[in-house]
């Protein structure tokens, strides 16, 4: 998943933001994983950052199926 | 604080950020005692923007003109 954050809980409160057209960066997740139907995400996690401290956090990934999730981003840390 | 800065590393988030593309930073006290910048990524639905490690980013002052060209672009699409 990229270096910027851990992940180190399940993601709860799951959520699809947006599909199809809706997902406005759906060019660059095609080139860089492929071509797939995806998925804006969004859910709440505890994270681990990368100055050590853990936080709940909003977070935001995009997904299509057979390809998986990709580009997972901290929208807001919670507490 | 510098307003824009250049992607050096988009490790993780290929598809977000592109490396040597300058990105609007907006104030986010909480994220930068963390070494994170708040940035208005590719997905431009989200203005509010999303936490990156400062790390993956150098600040750049960028002239007037410059900066409202960016802005405008932001805006307007």
């Amino acid at each position: 998943m990229g270096q910027s954050f851990r992940i180190i809980s399940d993601i709860r409160n799951i959520e699809t933001i947006a599909s199809g057209r809706g997902v406005h960066i759906r060019k660059y997740l095609e080139r860089y994983y492929g071509r797939g139907r995806w998925r804006k995400m969004k859910g709440v996690a505890t994270v681990e950052l990368a100055d050590g401290t853990f936080w709940e956090a909003e977070i935001h990934w995009y997904e299509a199926h057979g390809i998986g999730r990709r580009d997972f981003k901290i929208k807001r840390l919670i507490r | 604080m510098s307003q824009f800065v250049i992607c050096i590393n988009n490790q993780g988030n290929q598809a977000s950020l592109i490396v040597g593309k300058v990105y609007r930073r907006l104030p986010d006290s909480q994220a930068e005692a963390h070494q994170m910048f708040r940035i208005v990524d590719e997905d431009k639905s989200e203005p509010e923007g999303y936490l990156y490690p400062a790390s993956m980013f150098v600040p750049v002052e960028l002239p007037e003109e410059v900066q409202r060209v960016l802005m405008a672009a932001e805006s307007g699409g």
